[in-house]
């Protein structure tokens, strides 16, 4: 079902690769937008057509409004997607479309200024009732009055760009004597990534968990949520893992934080697919944290519980639809976990990779997904995110799950680039995650230090030099008894293509 | 016969074509004869034990890239010779990844101790500080504020020297 002449999709990556799949499957004509690094990047082969915005550097093409709102005229593009990160919160991109006269995939500008903004947004919510983590969000950004507001609120203090998200250039500080540096490492970071150096404070939350609350609205005026998401596998304040149900949350401590998510998009005054994000502490108290107005990286997992696809929700609801089902109609089956793939070696770090992928090959099997933005032969730029892929696993209750996302990330290759892989596995692993103990600082506590794998075995060499020479093995000799069961362990004793012995 | 190394272990090779399309490979005295078909252009079905499973496996270069059950690893193949000299002075300090310098806190003649803030690089939006490996002095600096630079590349040059409580 067509809903729009053209859809440029104004992002790059798997989130642009995400909303091509669902508009090929509506019969959705797509335009894709790349810079000069992303010539034969895979979201220009997804999409029907596509356009140069600009070289590499994002502040010149995927965040140049000028550049994509031409590339839509010479396209013919009716209506623009603007995904996740980039120019997605952009009051005045939001603005420059409908001035353009395209239709936004999202809210309009009124909104994304309102509540993209996290000054606006807590003293919004202040003000509707909805509680707020105690903190700064005057519009004095002089280094001296923050430095006094930290002293106010006690520290440590979580310094927070008001734009933008992703964890880009937010700083926890344990104490005057750091906060200097950090607030200028926070301002640059931020300045760099959204365009924008001013800053609210909060106090920093001992041992939060991170849950927030898919919303819907349409232009009618009706809103419903799709659940919640426990978000709490962070590394640097960026999500790793999230997962829904929350383990952390009782039915009525739901009902009070669905309600409370609600209570939010409708004195925001919200259109489109949004997310309510919430702190919840130790003692089961939830706090508003911010208002995320797009599409969040890991809404699939909201799909694989409810079943709905929020991307074509979005492009109905851009397209004047009204919501076709009631609050009623939410109901999560089984439970669901996404694993973020970043290009970043856990070996060493955690420092970003980039470079070219030799090999790429997603998983399958039943409740499995994989969102790539990678194919093999794709560059990793150093320009951007260093999100490759989000696997995300569905399982009938949460053992299940596990064991799909164990298996799930054993099978998902990539070659040429370091990958979090063996990260998300030693978390999915980890005793506490299993029993759904988790808080925004697990990885810190139980996962610091990832010890580098074991060399590989003579076996795998030998199997790897034989598959290079492309060359077949027969059937052969010795091996015989007493070997393990799981030969790649053993050194001795055993040949590769010999009958298991029994 | 080569030599491959992976980890700190290295082993010597040498692949014999038998009869019939079959492969003996010898690693560091093992002789093995995988039951290896290709099944796509770098995945491999490997039939060992009674189990199968898929190979993953890509030459660059000279170096072989891995992945089997969930782990990935990287052998790199060395030519017949001596190891070649290495690349960079011991307390060099190189660039761990791609990315653009946005800050420099030393200067040549610095005296700086183990641990020190040296740079810091952007890479993906984040910033990364790199810190001295050792005690030292900086002999010089290889880099400029706004340069983007590429994995290994020398940034600061330290003269290492014994650290003083």
């Amino acid at each position: 079902m067509r809903l729009f002449s053209k859809l440029l999709v104004a992002n790059r990556g798997e989130i642009a690769v995400r909303v091509a799949r669902t508009c090929r499957v509506m019969g959705q004509p797509t335009v894709a937008i790349y810079s000069e690094a992303d010539r034969d990047a895979l979201h220009v082969r997804e999409c029907d057509e596509a356009e140069l915005v600009g070289p590499a550097e994002a502040a010149r093409s995927y965040l140049d409004v000028g550049a994509i709102i031409d590339a839509a005229r010479r396209s013919g593009a009716d209506a623009v997607h603007p995904g996740y990160g980039f120019l997605s919160e952009d009051a005045g991109f939001a603005a420059a479309v409908a001035d353009a006269g395209l239709t936004f995939v999202g809210p309009p500008a009124a909104v994304h200024a309102r509540m993209g903004d996290k000054r606006g947004a807590r003293r919004i919510m202040a003000a509707a009732g909805v509680a707020v983590v105690p903190g700064y969000d005057g519009d004095d950004q002089s280094e001296e009055r923050l430095a006094a507001e930290g002293e106010r609120i006690g520290w440590p203090v979580m310094i927070k760009p008001s734009r933008g998200g992703g964890g880009k250039g937010m700083r926890v500080v344990g104490g005057p004597s750091e906060f200097e540096a950090a607030l200028q490492a926070s301002r640059r970071e931020a300045r760099s990534a959204f365009g924008d150096e001013s800053v609210i404070l909060e106090r920093f939350v001992e041992r939060p968990r991170h849950v927030e609350v898919q919303v819907l609205a349409d232009a009618a005026g009706a809103a419903v949520h799709l659940l919640e998401r426990e978000c709490s596998i962070q590394r640097r304040h960026q999500k790793v893992i999230e997962e829904t149900p929350s383990p952390a949350l009782t039915e009525s401590l739901r009902r009070e934080l669905c309600a409370a998510a609600l209570a939010a998009a409708r004195t925001a005054g919200y259109l489109n697919a949004g997310t309510v994000e919430f702190l919840l502490d130790a003692e089961g108290r939830f706090y508003f944290l911010e208002m995320n107005t797009r599409l969040q990286v890991e809404h699939p997992i909201t799909e694989a519980v409810t079943g709905f696809d929020l991307v074509r929700l979005q492009l109905e609801i851009a397209a004047g639809r009204e919501l076709s089902f009631e609050q009623s109609d939410v109901v999560g089956r089984g439970h669901a976990l996404e694993c973020r793939i970043y290009a970043e070696d856990p070996h060493a770090g955690d420092l970003p990779s980039a470079g070219r992928v030799l090999a790429f090959s997603a998983p399958r099997g039943p409740g499995i997904r994989c969102d790539e933005g990678v194919a093999t032969g794709s560059d990793v730029p150093v320009h951007y995110d260093p999100l490759v892929a989000k696997l995300v696993t569905w399982g009938s209750d949460r053992n299940e799950l596990l064991e799909r996302t164990d298996d799930a990330l054993r099978r998902t290759v990539v070659l040429g680039v370091a990958t979090n892989l063996p990260r998300l596995r030693s978390i999915v692993e980890h005793a506490a995650f299993r029993s759904g103990e988790i808080h925004t600082g697990f990885i810190d506590e139980h996962l610091r230090e990832l010890p580098r794998p074991a060399p590989p075995g003579a076996a795998l060499v030998a199997a790897a030099l034989a598959a290079l020479e492309g060359l077949r093995g027969g059937a052969t000799s010795s091996g015989g008894a007493g070997a393990p069961p799981d030969p790649w362990s053993e050194r001795t004793g055993w040949r590769l293509g010999a009958e298991r012995p029994r | 016969m080569k030599t491959l190394r992976s980890g700190g272990q290295s082993w010597s090779v040498e692949v014999r074509r038998l009869r019939g399309g079959r492969v003996q490979v010898a690693v560091g005295g093992e002789v093995f004869e995988p039951d290896v078909r290709t099944v796509a252009p770098g995945s491999f079905l490997v039939r060992s034990g009674g189990l199968a499973d898929v190979l993953h496996c890509v030459r660059d270069g000279d170096a072989i890239h891995l992945h089997w059950r969930g782990e990935v690893y990287r052998l790199d193949e060395e030519a017949a010779g001596p190891p070649r000299a290495a690349r960079h002075a011991p307390g060099d300090l190189e660039a761990p990844m791609p990315g653009t310098v946005i800050r420099i806190d030393v200067a040549a003649g610095d005296r700086v101790s183990r641990g020190q803030q040296l740079l810091v690089v952007e890479a993906m939006k984040m910033e990364n500080t790199l810190r001295a490996p050792r005690a030292g002095v900086v002999t010089a600096i290889r880099a400029e504020v706004g340069e983007m630079v590429a994995p290994g590349r020398t940034l600061v040059e330290l003269e290492p020297v014994e650290e003083s409580s």
